[in-house]
Parts: C-alpha cells; structure tokens; sequence
C-alpha cells in the first residue's frame, strides 16, 4: 500500500512538472492523456543502450529524468562498447523477450540492420522530430524506400590540425585550394624547417581511408553508387581515380607515415619535443615532433599541446601559438567534403514498449536535449541547433567541415565491407602502386558483390 | 595364417575336455556380477560428464551443424525464414583460393607454434625440476604471472612493444646499433606478421604447457631415477627412457590440446590486424570465421567454415586418434 | 660433486633469468599502470614509473562497476572450478580404471568437442540461453564455462591417472584396504600436481573469457570482470583511451588468480604430496 503511494505520488509529481513545461509551448492541448498513461507506466522500464562513453554522463541523467517526467516510467541506460556492438545487435535485436528498446549504432552501421528490417518505422514521427532539419546523409543511411528506421543521434566530422611555427618556418602560407594544400604539405615536408628524421608534412597512414576518402569526394568521386536497384563500388570513376591520385602523390612526398598506420592517435606526431625529466632533473626521455600537419576528429584538440603539470598530473595544455586549426578547403571555394563520424539511433522493431520508446525519441530530438549535445561538443543531429556548439576554432571547424560531410554509401553491405577491412587494404596499397586505375578496378571487383549482399 | 590362429585353440583343448565343475561356474557366475558392477560404476562415473555437455553443447553444435546447409544471413536471423541449400555453402567454400590460403596458414601456424610451445615448456618443465627451490618458485609464479595477465593487457602491452614509433622492440634495436630499426614496421609484412603473432602466442601457452608437464615430472619418483643413474645412465638417457615414456600421457595430450588451440586462435590475431596488419592477408581459421560470421553477417557460411576446419582438425590429428584407438583396443 | 654444485647455480642463474624475461610484459603492465596517459604517448619508453603514483588504481576502484563485476566473475569462476574438476574427475577415473563398452566412443567424443570452434557458436548459445531463461544468470554461464573446460580438464586428469600405475592401488588391496580406500590413500595424493594444474587451469578460462560472457550477460549488473574491462579499452568523442587505467584495471583482475594459485599450490602439492609420498 506504502508502495503504491509512493508511486502514485511519483507519478503526480511527473504529471505537474509536465504540465508546467508544457503549458509554455502549447497551452491549448490537454494533458490528461498523457497524465493517464504516465500512471500506467509506473513501474515499467525501457531500456536504452548507447554505444561506446560519447554520451556524457550529465546527457544521461537528463534523459533519465525527463523520461521519468513525461512517462512516469524508468529509463534503463547501458553502454555498449564500439567493439563489441555487432555481436550484441546481432544476438539481441531480434530476441523480443531481451532486446533493448531503443539503441544507437554507428552511422555506418546503420543501413545493414535498417535494410533486414531490425527497426521500426518511424516515418509519421519524423516530421515532429525534425523533419528536414535533421542531417541528411544520416537520415538517408537510416531509410529504406523513403521510409525512416534510424534516425542521426549525432555527427562529429574531421578537420586539419597543423603547426603554426613550423609552417611558418617553411615559408608556407595557409592553403585556400585542395591544390594548394596538396602542394604545401609537400613544400613543408621537403624544406623539414627543423630537420627531424622522417618528417612529415601531413601525416597521413597508410591505411586510414576514413581521412584519405576525402580526396575522393572532393574531386567529385564516391565510393559507390546505386544503378537500377544495384550497388556499385566506383573507386575507379575518373573522378575518384584523380583524388586517388593525388592522395598517392601525399604519401610518396608529403607523409612518412608507415603504409599500415590507421587513424589512431595521429596527434602524437604533432605534439613537440618535450624533454622529460626524473625526480633528480635528470633528463630520461624526449618526445619528438614528427609533423606538420594531421587529420583529426574534433576532440583530439583536448591531446593536442604543451606538456604541462595540473595537479601534478603531465597534461597536454593547447597553446595558439604554436597549434592551429584549419579545414581542409576544397576547389571549388567551399570546404572539402569529409567523412562525417557519428551515430544513428533507433526503436528495436521486437520490443514490447513502442509507446514508450517513441516518447524518448521525442526527448533526444526535443531543442533542450539537441542543445545539450551541442554543448558538449556532439555535433547535434537537428542542424538548427549546431549553434550550440559554441563559437570557439574548434567548434567553427567542426561546423565548417560538417557543412559539406558526406557519408560511407547506405548499401546493405557496407558493414560488411568495413568488417573486411577492405578498404584498409585497398588504402594500404596506393602509395606504392604503379597503376593505380588497375589496383582500384581490382578493388572494385572485390567491393560491389558484397556491397549488395544482405 | 591357419597355423597360427589354430595353435590358441589346440592349446585351449585340454581345458576343454575337462568337465566345468561347480565352483567354476560359480566363479564364472562371480566374475559376470562383478562385471556387470563396474560398467554400472562406470557409467554413473561418466554420468554427469554426459549430461553437462548434452545440455550445454547440444542445441548449438546441432543449430551449427543445420545452419550450415542453410541459407541463413543476417536478415534470416531477424525473422525471414531460412532456406534449405544443401552443400551450397561448402562448394562456395571449396571452390574459393581465399579459403585454401587460410587453411594453408593455419596449418603451418599452428604447427610451427605448437611444436615451439610443446619444447620450450618442456624445457622450462625440466629446469624447474632441476634447480632448488626458490629459483623453481620465481619461475612458476613468473609464468604464471604471464598467464594471468588479461588477454586485452596483454596484447596491449605486446603491441606497445612492437610499435613503429615508440615500441621498445625498436628503441631496443636502434640503442645496440641498428639504426635502421628506426621506424620499422612489424605488423606490415604478412610474415613478419606471423612471427610477432606466432612469438606472442608461444608466450602466453608456454607457463600452461610448462606448468602441466611439471605437474607430471613430479610424478617420476626419485628412486626409479636414482636407480637409473647408478646403472650408469646419462642424463639424455635417463630423460630418453626413463622421463619421456613416464610423461607421454601428458606430453602427448598437451600438444595435441596446443595443435587445436593454435588452429583456431582468434584473440591475438584480431587485435594484431587492428593494430596494423592487412587483414585478409592475414586471415587464420579463427578470424576468417569471425569475418564471415560476425563481420559479414553471412552465418551460414560461417558454420559450414567451421565444420570445415572441425573436419581439418580431425585429419591433423588422426595419427594421435588412431594410435590412442589402438592403444584402448588392446 | 663440486663441478655437479656449480652446475646447479648456473641452472638457477638460467631459470631466474627466463622468469624475468618472461615476466617483462607484466610489469610492463605494472610499470604503465603507475604512469599518466600523456607520459605514456611519448616517444621514448619509460622504463622505470619515475613521477608515478596510484592515481590510476584510484579511478579504476572508485568506479562502481568493480566491485559488482568482481563478484559475479568470483561465484561464476569458483563454481566452474567445483563443478568441472569434481565431474571431470569421476569421469577420468571411469575412463582409465574401468573397461566398459562406450568408453572409446566417449573419449573420442571429448576429444571432438575440444576441436569445435567456438567462433561461430555464440548465436545458437544466446538463442538457447534466451529459450530457457537463463541469460544474465551466473548458473546458466557456470554451465556453459564447465561444459567447456570439461573435456580438457577430464583429458589431463585421465593422463595423470594412467600416470601412477594400478599396481600401486593393487598392492594396497592385497594388504587388505577396499579399493575405494586403497584409491584415496595411494593414487589421490600422487594426482594433486595434475588437480592443481587443471584447476588453475579451469580457473584461467572462466576467469578470463569474453565472447561467451559478452553474448550471454547483457545486463550491465552482471557483468564479468573481462566485460567491465573492455569498457576502459575505448575513445569516446570526448575522451581517448586512458591506458594507464587499462593497465591498473588489467592489474587488478590477475590479482585473484594470483592468489587462487598460492592457495591451491600451497594445499595440494606440498600437504598431500609430500605427505603420502614420504609416508
């Protein structure tokens, strides 16, 4: 009996903090409906899964607390690690007894479980939760046959991370072309202002294509295009073979990145020698600087500077003087579209809560959630709210290189592809390939069966 | 032949003519129940081994075994129905040089491997019994130290080691004098690849392999060696024909249990690509099933690889399982 | 005999200094746990953890997740060690000092199931789980782990049981003991070292395995040690890998199995061993 008080209680409350926040934006509408089902709720649960730490905690705790508001029922959030994330989908999603009702999954990801039917249609929410305003490319890896499965949960995109005194040093000025940079890079990597054994200019790995697609798309290429129905790899178009091109000429001249360097931790090659010493004063060890120039997702900015000490921690402290950011510009005047990092979420088609699992989609698109993701650095799905991320380099750079991103192609095989490592190896092999339209017809031979496998 | 085989018989006549008295057929009788007794103690020995792994391995090896003659992918596994293909999936297999690459490397892998693993433990087994205490017990909790230590730690630390820029392997390299260590990549050729990988595995199966032929050294009493050596046996010799045949249960099971280990090691070889290495160059069984399967979605083929490669595992050890057949038949 | 003496320090000199190489990694792992992720990105190694401290073992033990963790793998662990050393053990003792018909067949069925790859196997098991309930349940992973450290843990035990001859146990029975009797006062005591083996053994696997447990606990409240882990082993959009927790992590699951060997070791070998072998 105490029990139930409580809960009926709970529940009063939930519908009073409603009705005050309501009442501000459409007072007209009755909210007894959802006054009423806010006390069925009580004492149900949904379960959220999110992956990898990208949501921060006080995003969780918001979400937590609003969906109790609204609904009167538990929000249940659990983090699911980027690695592992396709086994857990793959097993759980289709189980109705033990899914998650709601979950996010990589934007690439996205278009494999949206195609075998993993997640329910949301179309007739789709104009209340943002409609056009929210991110195209995403909302497309998350569609099949203009209806909406996966909606963007956020986007994070690449930009150029450079030293400012070494480019200067080399006399080099700041690139507003594609060519121009492609030249510069080279410039800054044959002057070696400071002689550093294997410097490079722009560094870039061998095999980290998700950076090296950029060249591709801003010479007008893609990875693969849809003909009557049929997916087809198109590394070897002209256009894409003359990004392709040009990506080899930064390997052999500007990078000396090994040729099977990912895209992990690139900002360790740009930070600056910094003598380390022992307790004595002693000097035990010298980080050393080895390029100009890396390609990055925004938040490397928080491992990118000096060595400093903060509360007897080494911390890497961002110092304008010598660092800066820069997007990387494309020819036609505009920034060169890049690969655009980032999550879709969406409603497990087997579970028992629809109701309710469409009522947290309304919160994680409401302005105050969009705004809270902007703040914390997360570009925000609905492009309204990109503003929220402030106004500071990094925040300019991140929206600049968003503005023309573009996405891995929404084939149901993409997955697939990337689970291969295709394109590792295909990316690998550019820069000591001495045909590099056969190496890419080759790749595409390999690539366009699996793109349209389900 | 006929001589032979009739001289039992003509030796067995004489018994034959005698008549079966009464104590004979109670001990016959005698023999019979007590028969029959150990198979039931027997059984109920077995027992609970049975029923464990009915219940736990059944329904997946079963599910395996019919997948693989299905058409089933990942939209099968939201729902559609699956279709029968019969040995589709193994002739899509059989006839792809991906796979035969695979298998090759496997094989030579897990060879090499688990012949370096069976001798470097055996080794370390024989030191351990040759030195005093404390030594022996810095070993044993050393190796076993190795084997605790969690497979993500230790394959991060491990590729630590052998990064390009700020590895040990190649500030080690450049401080003795090879300057052209500098840089040097590891992961990036395929066979240099399979060194790092076979070094790193060697490492974490050698303390089990070690450890368990230790356990049976102690075994060996004292006195058969003693004796041994004051017939004048050498050191080689008294390993050769004393150690050896007391230990061969063991010894034989280990590298029999470290061949099909080392045939389907998965962890060590998936971080290593991630790390660096290309992977469909450098694909073992174990991650080409993960490919197919969790990568590709393709559960269907998956299992027909894995029955593939049951199959394989069978063939690499048939010497052992027969010559085990033989020594229970006689 | 002096020359013999001689031979004996060099011996040890040699194991000592194997132990140390083998153990390099491990205190590597030590080593960068004591270290903060900016030190442990530069160039340079550093091979002694000067300007350390215990910060990182901080963070990994204030996080609630520990302690939960660390339960669920300590009870699905110790019953996976009970359970597969006691039923293997039967089962060896069938199989090496009884003949009966099916017994070849059962051996080679072992030896079978040790073969099949678990990569693709997880789907069937999750479904099977799911069906019966038994997802997010300590028992239910407990039975997976026995069933699949079994076959082995039987094979080893039944090599160390066709160790020690049944001539020993035949003797005793002719000086009047029951053969139960005469099996636990001769033949036990001579199987500790492979008892001990195979249940650290068994204890490793369950300990340290992942898909399985990942596939099968999918709630965060029962997760095993291995899964909690892997939490600390990813960037995020906001924050890189801080290895240096990895590793103080990493340092901190071994710890137990360190001690479930000293007390194993200690019991077994040199108690009962040295016991039966002298007396």
């Amino acid at each position: 009996m105490k029990k139930f008080l409580g809960l009926a209680a709970a529940a009063a409350a939930a519908a009073l903090a409603l009705t005050a926040c309501s009442s501000g934006t459409d007072a007209g509408t009755s909210t007894s409906p959802t006054a009423a089902s806010s006390a069925d709720n009580a004492g149900k649960s949904i379960t959220l899964w999110l992956a990898g730490g990208d949501t921060p905690d006080e995003l969780r705790t918001y979400l937590k607390t609003a969906f109790k508001a609204k609904t009167g029922a538990d929000l249940v959030i659990e983090e699911q690690s980027w690695g592992d994330l396709l086994t857990k989908l793959t097993t759980a999603l289709p189980d109705a007894e033990n899914t998650p009702d709601v979950v996010e999954l990589g934007n690439t990801q996205a278009p494999t479980f949206t195609n075998v039917g993993a997640f329910s249609d949301v179309s007739d929410l789709y104009q209340e939760l943002g409609g056009d305003k929210l991110l195209p490319s995403f909302v497309e890896a998350g569609s099949v046959d203009g209806k909406q499965y996966a909606l963007p949960y956020y986007f994070g995109s690449r930009y150029m991370f450079v030293r400012k005194d070494v480019w200067s040093e080399a006399g080099v000025a700041a690139p507003t072309t594609l060519d121009e940079f492609n030249a510069a890079v080279a410039k800054v990597a044959t002057d070696n202002p400071r002689d550093i054994k294997n410097f490079s200019g722009f560094f870039i790995g061998g095999q980290d294509w998700r950076n090296g697609i950029s060249w591709i798309f801003a010479n007008g290429g893609d990875l693969a295009k849809k003909v009557d129905g049929q997916w087809q790899s198109t590394l070897s178009d002209p256009n894409s073979l003359k990004g392709l091109a040009q990506l080899q000429a930064i390997y052999k001249t500007a990078s000396n990145a090994p040729a099977d360097a990912k895209d992990q931790s690139p900002w360790l090659y740009i930070n600056d020698a910094d003598v380390i010493t022992d307790a004595n004063g002693a000097v035990t060890g010298k980080t050393k600087l080895a390029a100009a120039t890396i390609m990055a997702p925004g938040w490397a900015h928080w491992s990118i500077g000096d060595l400093k000490t903060v509360d007897g921690k080494p911390v890497r402290e961002w110092n304008d003087k010598k660092f800066g950011v820069m997007v990387l510009p494309g020819n036609d005047g505009k920034p060169a579209p890049v690969f655009a990092g980032g999550s879709n979420i969406g409603i497990s088609a087997t579970s028992k809560n629809q109701e309710l699992s469409r009522e947290l989609l309304k919160i994680i698109f409401s302005p105050e959630y969009q705004q809270l993701l902007g703040k914390s650095g997360l570009g925000p799905a609905n492009l309204d709210y990109v503003s929220a991320l402030g106004d500071d380099e990094f925040a300019k750079a991140l929206i600049a290189s968003a503005s023309n991103s573009k996405l891995t192609p929404a084939a149901p095989g993409w997955a697939a592809v990337e689970s291969q490592q295709l394109m590792e190896e295909f990316f690998g092999k550019i820069k000591d390939s001495t045909d590099l339209a056969a190496l890419a017809a080759e790749y595409d031979a390999k690539i366009t069966p699996i793109l349209n496998q389900q | 032949m006929l001589p032979t085989a009739e001289r039992p018989a003509a030796a067995a006549a004489p018994d034959a003519v005698r008549e079966p008295d009464a104590e004979d057929l109670r001990d016959a009788a005698r023999h019979k129940a007590r028969r029959r007794k150990e198979r039931r103690v027997a059984w109920t020995l077995v027992l609970p081994t049975l029923v464990i792994l009915v219940l736990a391995l059944g329904y997946p090896v079963g599910w395996q075994l019919v997948t693989s003659f299905r058409k089933y992918g990942l939209k099968q596994q939201f729902g559609q129905p699956p279709e029968w293909v019969g040995l589709e999936n193994y002739k899509t297999l059989i006839t792809d040089p991906s796979l035969w690459a695979v298998v090759v490397r496997s094989i030579v892998f897990c060879i090499v491997v688990a012949f370096a693993t069976v001798l470097i433990g055996g080794l370390l087994a024989l030191l351990m019994q040759r030195v005093p205490r404390g030594p022996r017990i810095v070993l044993q909790v050393s190796l076993l130290l190795a084997w605790a230590m969690p497979v993500v730690a230790a394959m991060t630390i491990w590729i630590w080691i052998v990064d390009w820029r700020r590895g040990l392997l190649n500030w080690f390299l450049v401080n003795v004098g090879f300057t052209d260590a500098e840089g040097h990549n590891w992961l990036a050729q395929p066979l240099s690849f399979f060194i790092v990988a076979g070094v790193i595995v060697v490492w974490m199966s050698v303390p089990f392999v070690a450890l368990s032929i230790y356990a049976g050294l102690t075994q060996v009493s004292g006195e058969v060696l003693e004796a041994a050596q004051l017939d004048g046996a050498s050191g080689w010799q008294r390993l050769r024909y004393v150690i050896l045949p007391l230990i061969a249960p063991v010894l034989s099971i280990v590298l029999l249990l470290q061949l099909i280990w080392d045939l389907r090691v998965f962890t060590q070889i998936k971080m290593l690509q991630d790390a660096g290495g290309v992977a469909n160059e450098t694909n073992l069984l174990g991650t080409f099933i993960y490919q197919l399967g969790t990568g590709k979605g393709d559960f269907g083929m998956s299992s027909a690889v894995s029955v593939v490669m049951l199959l394989l595992t069978i063939a690499l050890s048939w010497y052992y399982v027969r010559s085990l057949m033989k020594e229970e038949a006689s | 005999m002096n020359a013999r003496r001689i031979g004996n320090a060099g011996w040890s000199v040699v194991a000592v200094v194997i132990a140390l190489v083998w153990a390099f990694p491990v205190y590597w792992m030590l080593n960068s746990s004591l270290l903060p992720n900016a030190v442990l990105n530069e160039s340079t190694p550093r091979l002694l953890p000067f300007g350390g401290s215990l910060d990182n073992f901080k963070v990994v033990l204030d996080d609630p997740g520990f302690i939960k963790a660390l339960g669920v793998s300590l009870a699905v662990t110790l019953i996976t060690v009970v359970a597969a050393i006691a039923i293997a053990f039967l089962g060896a003792l069938a199989v090496s000092r009884f003949r009966f018909r099916g017994r070849l067949g059962f051996v080679l069925a072992l030896l079978l199931i040790q073969m099949l790859p678990a990569e693709g196997l997880f789907i069937a098991q999750y479904k099977m789980m799911s069906s019966v309930g038994l997802l997010n349940n300590i028992l239910g992973l407990s039975v997976l782990y026995a069933a699949a450290v079994i076959p082995f843990t039987l094979w080893m035990l039944r090599g160390f049981v066709a160790g020690v001859p049944a001539e020993l146990e035949e003797a005793a029975m002719v000086d009047g003991l029951s053969r139960t009797k005469a099996f636990l006062k001769i033949t036990f005591p001579l199987l500790a070292p492979g008892l001990v083996a195979s249940a650290v053994y068994a204890f490793l696997q369950a300990w340290n395995e992942f898909t399985v447990a990942l596939v099968v606990m999918t709630e965060e409240q029962s997760r095993t040690l291995p899964l909690w882990l892997r939490g600390f082993v990813q960037a995020s959009a906001t924050r890189e890998i801080d290895w240096g927790a990895v590793m103080a992590a990493s340092a901190l699951v071994a710890v137990p199995v360190i001690v479930f060997f000293m007390i194993v070791q200690g019991r077994m070998s040199s108690g009962l061993v040295g016991g039966a072998v002298k007396g």
